[in-house]
């Protein structure tokens, strides 16, 4: 198959300037000429080579400051390359910094126009595609009203729907699906299946290894400027999370001293626990219906999971999450906040927080609630308890499997 | 080949008339949406300096010239024109620092929409001044015509010194405020509330220097005297403006892959 994009020993420098660089003639005369060049440059992206097919959806991944934006700008053509080359095949449209070229006192369908010519469409190529944007940006009644009047979220309903209406070969989204609310973040993820099918090329920064895992055919992981790993999504997102765990493994500190949980249960840094501990999970209940801690309940019983935090200094919008396992690791159920479309405000001091499953709908067994807290870029982990909280599922009737939904046989003649 | 390139150029031109379009009308909107008096109010800044500057030059320092208030307004509007569009366009890369990072984005266009906006601020205050004229007893002549020569003239050089110092505010922020000192100084070695025979002899060459002189005069000839402006002169000047315009934007070009680190 034709590649898209199609990138060769890639490399981008940035100039590094004295902290008091001048910015002003005045500054200039005052300060010294000297300072106007730059002390050192730094490779930003160096040597990255790699060919994307026509209709692939590839998802960049890496730490802050890996390169990951700066690629998706060569690309884009928004910076020229010191190395290497870039060659596109096909119409770029982009999602790059939300809302650009917005103005707030104008109206949402001025804007429209407005961002669809900037986009790279002719006055009557906007005009056709009016209704088509307004209905996909669900704006109908506010589309006469300025700017100003929206929240966010419809903002980014409206820059979604423009970028996504030039019919682009090639897309290229930074980052932004992560704002909007979870209804309109599933509808953007259809539309960005459809343009898969019309053989769209896309590229996607991400944080979030999951989203990348689920979304994307390939991965590209990039560490401070490198290409480390190109490959199939799952085993590119799995070997980034491994490195993300070992970086924690590495801030864990050690000389946080075991604390005992329950008799023969002690949480120890290092062993059960992970983390830099900015955020601490101080305690965790298991409540049955009536809000008693429990060690065992019956399949199909609700189950409550508290949380019990403290953070010394504020946290800003962490995210928490609670997995159930089988004694051998396996997953049963994963949850977070972020995942449910809960954004937590700043956390400091001491609170608590809970998750409450409705039914919990398990086969018998034992099993273990492990619960996490992590920043909202998931780079690294604030506090992670692996194996530390245990309960029983008594079976209603001899069953294998993990799961047991309410379920009964019947015989019909 | 050729048959085979002139659609798509065509279309790419067609597409950067409609983003010139949209992007000056979007100006032109933001700058009358809040007041009602819209378009009138573009016409006020010029219409106080030429009540100003007529009543001192015909009552306090009375220069002698025949219909003055005329005189005035038809140096006024190309100045005006030149010093508000440059101080604009000298801030229309740093000021727009989303669309620099837009991929594909035509960034050479940034300035064209400054000096297009004032351009029909201009044109608007057109009407204005034949009211004046024909109040004075001045008709238009066929040397109108040639207006739209002045017009181009002008827009172009306007554009061949905004590129350039447009590059310079993205590394010296205070480009602008330098700029409007230089203008300043520029309203004073422009013939605009004066005559360019007031200029003696030993100064005339380093003041024409000043491609305004030439310009605000042809004018003058064109609308005032209703005559043809000096064919050689208006030729040469139009060279040198198409040879700055093409450094200048070259100068810009260059500069300009520079331009979404630096913002």
């Amino acid at each position: 198959m034709e590649s898209a994009i199609v990138v060769q020993q890639l490399g981008k420098q940035f100039r590094r300037y004295h902290p008091d660089r001048p910015w002003t003639f005045q500054e200039a005369i005052v300060r010294g000429v000297r300072r106007l060049f730059p002390e050192g440059r730094f490779w930003a992206l160096r040597g990255a080579s790699f060919e994307v097919e026509r209709g692939k959806m590839v998802g960049i991944i890496g730490a802050n400051g890996a390169g990951k934006s700066t690629l998706l700008r060569l690309v884009g053509g928004v910076y020229k390359p010191d190395e290497g080359s870039v060659q596109i095949r096909g119409r770029v449209g982009a999602l790059l910094d939300l809302g650009t070229g917005f103005h707030p006192d104008l109206t949402g369908r001025e804007n429209i126009l407005i961002n669809g010519v900037i986009s790279g469409l002719t006055r009557k190529e906007v005009f056709e595609q009016y209704e088509s944007i307004i209905d996909f940006a669900e704006l109908k009644d506010f589309i006469d009203n300025p700017l100003r009047t929206y929240s966010t979220g419809m903002q980014l309903r409206l820059a979604f729907a423009v970028a996504t209406h030039i019919q682009p070969e090639i897309l290229l989204i930074d980052e932004v699906l992560a704002v909007g609310d979870i209804a309109f973040q599933q509808k953007c993820l259809r539309r960005i299946n459809e343009f898969k099918a019309q053989c769209c090329t896309i590229l996607l920064v991400s944080h979030d290894p999951g989203v990348i895992r689920r979304m994307c055919d390939e991965v590209i992981w990039l560490r401070s400027g490198q290409v480390a790993s190109h490959g199939p999504a799952e085993i590119v997102t799995a070997q980034y999370v491994d490195e993300m765990r070992a970086e924690t493994a590495r801030r864990t500190p050690k000389d946080r001293p075991a604390r005992r949980i329950a008799p023969g249960v002690e949480l120890q840094p290092g062993r059960n626990r992970l983390g830099s501990f900015e955020m601490e999970i101080t305690d965790v209940h298991l409540l049955n219906r009536g809000g008693l801690p429990v060690e065992e309940i019956d399949s199909g019983d609700p189950l409550r999971v508290e949380l019990e935090y403290r953070a010394p200094a504020p946290i800003e919008n962490p995210v928490f999450l609670v997995t159930l396992t089988k004694e051998d690791g396996f997953v049963c159920h994963e949850s977070s906040t972020q995942a449910s479309g809960m954004i937590l405000p700043v956390l400091q001091g001491k609170g608590k927080l809970s998750l409450q499953y409705e039914r919990m709908d398990l086969a018998g067994g034992r099993y273990y609630v492990e619960v996490g807290v992590y920043p909202s870029n998931w780079e690294f982990t604030y506090d992670y308890h692996w194996h530390v909280y245990p309960f029983n599922v008594r079976a209603t009737s001899n069953e294998k499997g993990v799961f047991s939904p309410p379920h009964h046989w019947e015989l019909r003649d | 080949m050729k048959n085979w390139l002139a659609p798509q150029k065509l279309h790419r031109l067609n597409y950067l008339m409609d983003l010139l379009i949209t992007l000056v009308a979007r100006d032109l909107k933001l700058r009358y949406r809040r007041s009602v008096m819209g378009v009138a109010w573009s016409l006020l800044n010029p219409l106080a300096q030429l009540l100003v500057l007529s009543f001192v030059f015909r009552t306090i320092l009375p220069l002698r010239i025949p219909t003055y208030t005329v005189f005035l307004f038809v140096g006024l509007l190309p100045w005006t024109w030149f010093q508000i569009s440059l101080f604009q366009a000298t801030d229309s890369i740093v000021g727009n620092r989303e669309l620099i990072r837009r991929p594909g984005f035509p960034v050479s266009v940034l300035p064209v929409i400054t000096v297009t906006s004032n351009l029909i601020h201009l044109v608007l205050a057109f009407p204005v001044l034949v009211l004046f004229m024909l109040f004075s007893g001045i008709n238009l002549t066929s040397a109108v015509f040639v207006l739209p020569i002045l017009v181009i003239l002008q827009f172009a050089l306007i554009l061949s010194l905004a590129y350039p110092l447009a590059t310079l505010h993205v590394t010296f922020r205070d480009t602008q405020y330098l700029l409007g000192v230089f203008l300043l100084v520029g309203f004073y070695l422009t013939p605009v509330f004066y005559d360019v025979s007031a200029i003696p002899e030993r100064y005339q060459l380093i003041y024409r220097l000043n491609p305004m002189v030439d310009l605000v005069d042809a004018y003058r000839t064109v609308l005032i005297h209703g005559q043809l402006p000096n064919a050689s002169s208006l030729w040469l000047m139009g060279l040198l403006i198409v040879l700055l315009l093409v450094f200048g934007h070259i100068f810009f070009m260059r500069a300009s892959y520079q331009f979404a680190e630096e913002l």
